[in-house]
């Protein structure tokens, strides 16, 4: 083949081009070109990009801040990140095996909500239960209920040919009002107007452990995130699950064909990516967070789409993806006060790189392109 | 109580009509448009804009600003939808995923700039735009005829614009050359091609078209419920008005049909919760009637309705 | 009005290469105005190439046309419209729920005034049409919807197209392939009175009793070669096949006579439906056994495909019965049947043979993947499935750039064809369901396709060949059964029917009981 004689002046538009690294180059080039673009926004508005970019990664940990309150340091910082980093890497993972399956779990902030929410009313408000076996019930409820509400939207699908982004939606919607309805009227804390606290012994992240100098909080579920993103890669790589699942997300007739039950697949793979979810709404609401605010879903939800797409839907390059969209979510509140960039930046900052990463298909294509002819 | 219905209904219905035709624009073209919801944003927060800068600049009691307010409303979502028709058809990306990115970029993008231009410009630190009261008339005479008189009654003047963009639309759509050209894109773009027609370009226009009515049904919603501008705009109006014209089999009177029944069951809702005495927390329950609506109508309909043939498709001239 | 050209179309030197091929290989041709000339040539001879040069699809490589005797560059199908050329291409391109009438005027939308706003005048135009329909003979409803219509009606739809437009010189590409007999007759009737109406018209076709009958000269194409150019008056269709197909290259493939044994396949009074409730297939019965070729022939759309996707257990039996070595398969899944032993090679293999994205390797294991060795307890063996790739990759010489790594949609058609049929005989079931199992593959791959056929009959396999070719059936069947509309007509011993009786079965008449 040609490659080999490839002299292109331009090592970058080899390495974007050469259908060998273009799964990791495209996602960093549109990372690059994100944050270039976000920049020029910034400095546009009257702000400094630097110290605002800066802002970011300090506030999460990534970079030390200049100076720490009693028993805080970036260790803390970093633990914190990891701690919301947990909900986000199964939130992706929700997104990205059901995009394998050519489905759109769009409705993951909905079945986190509920998967919470239950999990709040049953096990969290519980006090007197011993640590293990709550934490274990919260996590078994998450699963359960996450993946009731995805088989519901893959049953629609099958059953009555009704689009999965649409009733995802409205699942949305439904349970953010319902949910809030029930918080308010039972479960509301008047000083905070969220619902009450969850007892210590069922909440999925530690608090205030002493170590060293620091208190924080450590995130015991963040490892189990890890481990599943390990599994997943090999669940959808290497098993003949897998194999139907990616079947059916290229081609639903040719899997028919091959004797696939397509229809049971779908549901399946909306149930376990509505599980997913479920992981994510227990580790968010009774792990990063102990309560629910009412009348809001989370953008973690939203989120996770970004970084499934900046992943290329795979596990273990989500894991990255995921580090890299709660830095910028979770730096925005320190930002704002080095920089005085309003915090909401975080928000455009990661729809810019989803942006990019909706065009990753024709950059490789235009990469790509640019690559063979300059090995001719 | 009835009245009450009828007005409150007719003023959520009519936004929800224009935004889903727009919906039916782009998909009759053959381009799936999940970005409504971002699109009918970005229009509200164009028109909002235009108020807090310019609205001063004209007579105290003059409605000439909220007019020219819904202008630039369709302005702002034809804008941002050009994004959305780049991604879709230039770039050729997955259509259900460019649009679900345009919501999230929109809701972003109108946030921070709202938060970051009240802190730069008015030094106060919200994430709202008063945009004003929409003027409101009622119809002599007319208003008296027992109960659809109502509909003559005390309305929003925005809803005289709306019937008269129905009007408009649907003989561009079904009786003009670039309607039938738009059709056929979404029947059978390579018949379109074949006729040397260039279907990229019509997408386009229909996209950009779709964002255009979109912005003027988010205006008229952040006018009729609030009075600003806000995040709360997002609250899943544009995934509704898909439901709509799903529900409404892409045809732009059915579609109407459709959000008829959606308003009068959020007004009614509502004038329930208030007739039963409940608290203003049953809202939330009244709420979630649309939706919960919605997916029981898909659940009948879905299966019997044929979207357009070439919905979602992209169009690759070099394939034949 | 005086010509001052010779012919209304010279093709000087043209060639067109695509990567690995010369489609056509510097092509000089003369072409008169008014006659009805026939381009004749196997697939792959090059003929669909040369028409998509002269209707602005593709670029020559090489060499000139000359249109009226000027050098013409021909650069898009719009373009080639305004230059009064028109084409019926094998795929109609008709919006599905438009009207005649607004299908032919789209693009040149006849306008009309409203109070002052300006409308798309389709009323007035459906008289126009229907004018225009009956001065050609060719009968259609301007006010019907395409989706309501046949297929024989859609191609007089698309003939419309060209005379509303004015053209003067009139391209068909195999219009014949999926017209009833009664539907080709007529549409030659049509192709007479154009002629007589003064159109030059050029007929793409490999069927060589309808270019003798409408045909003034015919262009003989072999391997994107001109061979000769003939007045088919003169010509004598033996002599045409021979050109057509070359004396190197014989269809006829040697076989010996099958060993018949039990009854693999017996369908019994099988009726199916389509989606929209209409009975597609009805009472038909048939038995298949080891060790011969049954083929049902017959003209397209009259029920066969459906009979295959029954038999694999893709469309839903309305009623009647289905045994696979007398057990009854009627409630059985489509993965069951396929364990049971039936290999389907469907007729569309990209929307159903294959996962075009998927490597070679995973689409060749693609309805074995889940049981050992290619899977022990749900973990693929990429071992196993590589072995088994390149074992397959070598006994049916599938030529791919990346052997079993290779993105499938990269090959070939003939080549992605053969990754089915190897992947199919590799199951080694009892029942093989052939569906065209050579369209669009050349000359080499057809033979090695039903080399392969044979093969597998002479290893007492039981095979169902459906086709839409009269050749390939009478090439390789043991029994013919012929099917029109819905219904078997005759079934008998190859050696007992001849070509014109199937012929006449396929069309409905002289049902012999």
């Amino acid at each position: 083949m040609p490659n080999k004689t490839v002299k292109n002046k331009n090592p970058i538009f080899n390495l974007l081009g050469n259908p060998k690294y273009q799964f990791i180059s495209i996602p960093i080039f549109a990372v690059i070109i994100s944050l270039i673009l976000s920049a020029i926004i910034i400095f546009l508005l009257g702000q400094n990009p630097i110290l605002a970019l800066k802002g970011l990664m300090q506030g999460a940990g990534a970079l030390p801040k200049d100076n720490y309150a009693a028993y805080q340091g970036q260790v803390t910082d970093f633990m914190e990140t990891l701690d919301i980093m947990t909900p986000m890497l199964f939130a992706a993972l929700a997104v990205s095996i059901a995009m394998k399956g050519g489905l759109f779990n769009i409705g993951v902030s909905g079945q986190m909500l509920i998967s919470g929410f239950v999990a709040t009313i049953t096990i969290g408000y519980a006090k007197e239960l011993n640590p293990f076996i709550s934490k274990t019930l919260v996590v078994i409820i998450g699963i359960i209920l996450g993946s009731l509400v995805g088989a519901l939207i893959g049953f629609l699908k099958v059953k009555f040919n009704i689009s999965e982004v649409v009733s995802s939606i409205m699942l949305n919607y439904i349970f953010q009002y319902v949910i809030s309805f029930f918080i308010i009227t039972q479960y509301v804390d008047p000083v905070t107007r969220q619902s009450r606290v969850i007892g210590e012994n069922a909440r999925l992240t530690l608090m205030n452990v002493e170590i060293g100098p620091y208190k924080m909080r450590i995130p015991i579920f963040f490892v189990i995130a890890i481990l599943v993103a390990i599994f997943m890669h090999f669940y959808m790589n290497r098993t003949d699950q897998g194999f139907e699942i990616s079947a059916i997300g290229l081609n639903q007739n040719a899997a028919l064909y091959a004797g696939i039950k397509v229809n049971h697949r779908i549901i399946m793979i909306m149930a376990i990516s509505g599980a997913l979810a479920g992981l994510a709404g227990v580790t968010f609401y009774l792990g990063y967070r102990a309560s629910i605010f009412p009348n809001q879903l989370s953008s973690i939800g939203f989120d996770s789409i970004a970084v499934s797409l900046l992943g290329n839907n795979n596990p273990i390059g989500i894991i990255f993806s995921s580090l890299l969209i709660t830095i910028i979510d979770r730096g925005g509140t320190y930002m704002r006060s080095v920089s005085g960039v309003e915090q909401e930046i975080a928000a455009v900052i990661s729809g810019i790189i989803l942006l990019f990463s909706a065009m990753s298909s024709y950059m490789k294509e235009v990469f790509g392109a640019r690559y063979r002819k300059g090995g001719k | 109580m009835y009245k009450t219905i009828i007005i409150d209904g007719l003023a959520f219905a009519l936004p929800l009509l224009i935004i889903a035709i727009g919906g039916i624009y782009s998909e009759r073209s053959g381009v799936t448009n999940l970005a409504l919801e971002g699109l009918l944003g970005f229009g509200a927060f164009s028109g909002a804009l235009f108020i807090v800068f310019l609205g001063g600049h004209f007579s105290q009691n003059s409605n000439i600003p909220i007019y020219l307010s819904i202008i630039m409303a369709a302005l702002g979502g034809a804008l941002y939808a050009t994004l959305f028709a780049l991604l879709c058809i230039k770039f050729k990306s997955n259509q259900v995923i460019a649009g679900v990115v345009i919501n999230i970029l929109s809701q972003a993008i109108t946030t921070f700039l709202t938060r970051q231009i009240n802190q730069n410009f008015f030094e106060q630190p919200s994430d709202k735009f008063q945009i004003g009261v929409f003027p409101r008339i009622s119809i002599p005479v007319l208003k008296d005829i027992p109960i659809i008189g109502a509909v003559f009654d005390n309305f929003y003047t925005f809803n005289i614009i709306i019937i008269a963009l129905l009007a408009v639309t649907w003989y561009l759509l079904y009786k003009s050359a670039f309607g039938m050209h738009l059709r056929a894109c979404g029947d059978n773009p390579q018949a379109v091609d074949a006729a040397g027609i260039d279907v990229e370009k019509v997408r386009f226009k229909a996209v950009v078209l779709s964002g255009a009515l979109s912005g003027v049904g988010g205006i008229c919603f952040a006018y009729s419920i609030s009075a600003n501008f806000s995040p709360a705009i997002y609250m899943g109006y544009g995934y509704l008005a898909i439901a709509a014209l799903i529900f409404g089999n892409w045809k732009i009177m059915p579609t109407f049909v459709a959000c008829l029944i959606f308003g009068f069951a959020r007004s009614g809702g509502n004038e329930l919760a208030k007739f039963l005495q409940l608290s203003s927390s049953y809202l939330d329950l009244t709420m979630t009637l649309p939706y919960i609506l919605t997916l029981l109508l898909l659940i009948f309909f879905s299966k019997r309705n044929r979207a357009p043939r070439a919905l979602g498709e992209i169009y690759d001239k070099g394939k034949r | 009005m005086a010509k001052d050209y010779d012919y209304i179309i010279e093709f000087r030197h043209l060639t067109k290469r695509f990567p690995g091929v010369i489609a056509n290989d510097s092509i000089n041709l003369q072409i008169k105005a008014g006659e009805t000339f026939a381009l004749l040539g196997e697939n792959g001879a090059g003929k669909s190439t040369l028409m998509s040069m002269l209707f602005g699809m593709y670029e020559p490589d090489e060499g000139e046309i000359y249109l009226r005797g000027k050098k013409t560059k021909i650069k898009s199908p719009r373009h080639a419209t305004e230059l009064s050329i028109g084409m019926v291409h094998q795929h109609f391109k008709l919006v599905e729920n438009f009207t005649i009438t607004e299908n032919i005027v789209l693009g040149i939308e006849p306008k009309k005034s409203m109070i002052g706003i300006p409308m798309v005048d389709i009323k007035g135009t459906d008289i126009k049409i229907s004018d225009l329909s009956r001065e050609y003979g060719l009968d259609v409803n301007p006010t019907d919807v395409i989706e309501d219509v046949n297929v024989s009606t859609r191609q007089r739809v698309e003939i419309l197209k060209m005379l509303y437009r004015e053209a003067e010189i009139l391209i068909f590409d195999e219009p014949t392939a999926m017209l009833t007999p009664q539907e080709i007759e007529f549409l030659l009737e049509i192709i007479r009175n154009l002629k007589e109406a003064g159109k030059t018209i050029i007929l793409i076709s490999h069927k060589l009793d309808e270019i003798k009958q409408v045909a003034d000269r015919c262009a003989i194409l072999r391997n994107g070669k001109l061979i000769d150019v003939l007045d088919v008056k003169e010509t004598s269709t033996q002599t045409m096949a021979n050109l057509m197909v070359g004396k190197d290259v014989s269809l006829d493939v040697a076989k010996e006579d099958s060993v018949k044994g039990e009854v693999i396949l017996d369908v019994k009074n099988l009726f199916l439906k389509n989606m929209f409730d209409v009975k597609i297939v009805k009472d038909v019965s048939f038995q298949v056994h080891a060790g011969e070729i049954f083929s049902l022939s017959g003209v397209s759309g009259n029920g066969q495909m459906e009979i295959a996707d029954a038999i694999a257990g893709l469309l839903p039996i309305d009623s009647g019965e289905i045994f696979l070595k007398n057990r009854k398969i009627n409630e059985l899944s489509i993965r069951e049947r396929t364990e049971q032993g039936i290999s389907y090679i469907p007729e569309d293999r990209q929307v159903y043979g294959l996962v075009l994205e998927f490597s070679l390797a995973n689409n060749l294991v693609l309805k074995s993947y889940y049981h050992e060795p290619y899977s022990n307890r749900h973990i693929l063996n990429d071992e196993a499935i590589f072995n088994h790739a390149d074992k397959l990759i070598d006994n049916f010489d599938i030529r791919a750039g990346k052997g079993k790594d290779t993105i499938v949609r990269s090959m070939s058609g003939g080549n992605q064809q053969k990754a089915i049929i190897a992947r199919e005989i590799d199951l080694d079931s009892d029942l093989l369901i052939f569906v065209q199992p050579t369209r669009g593959l050349d000359i080499g791959a057809i033979q090695a396709v039903h080399q392969k056929i044979i093969a597998e009959r002479d290893r007492g396999k039981a095979i169902l060949l459906i086709s839409l070719e009269l050749d390939e059936i009478i090439a390789l069947s043991d029994r013919i059964g012929v099917i029109y509309n819905g219904e078997i007509q005759r079934i008998a011993d190859a050696k007992d029917i001849s070509r014109e009786e199937i012929g006449e079965a396929m069309m409905g008449v002289a049902k012999n009981a």
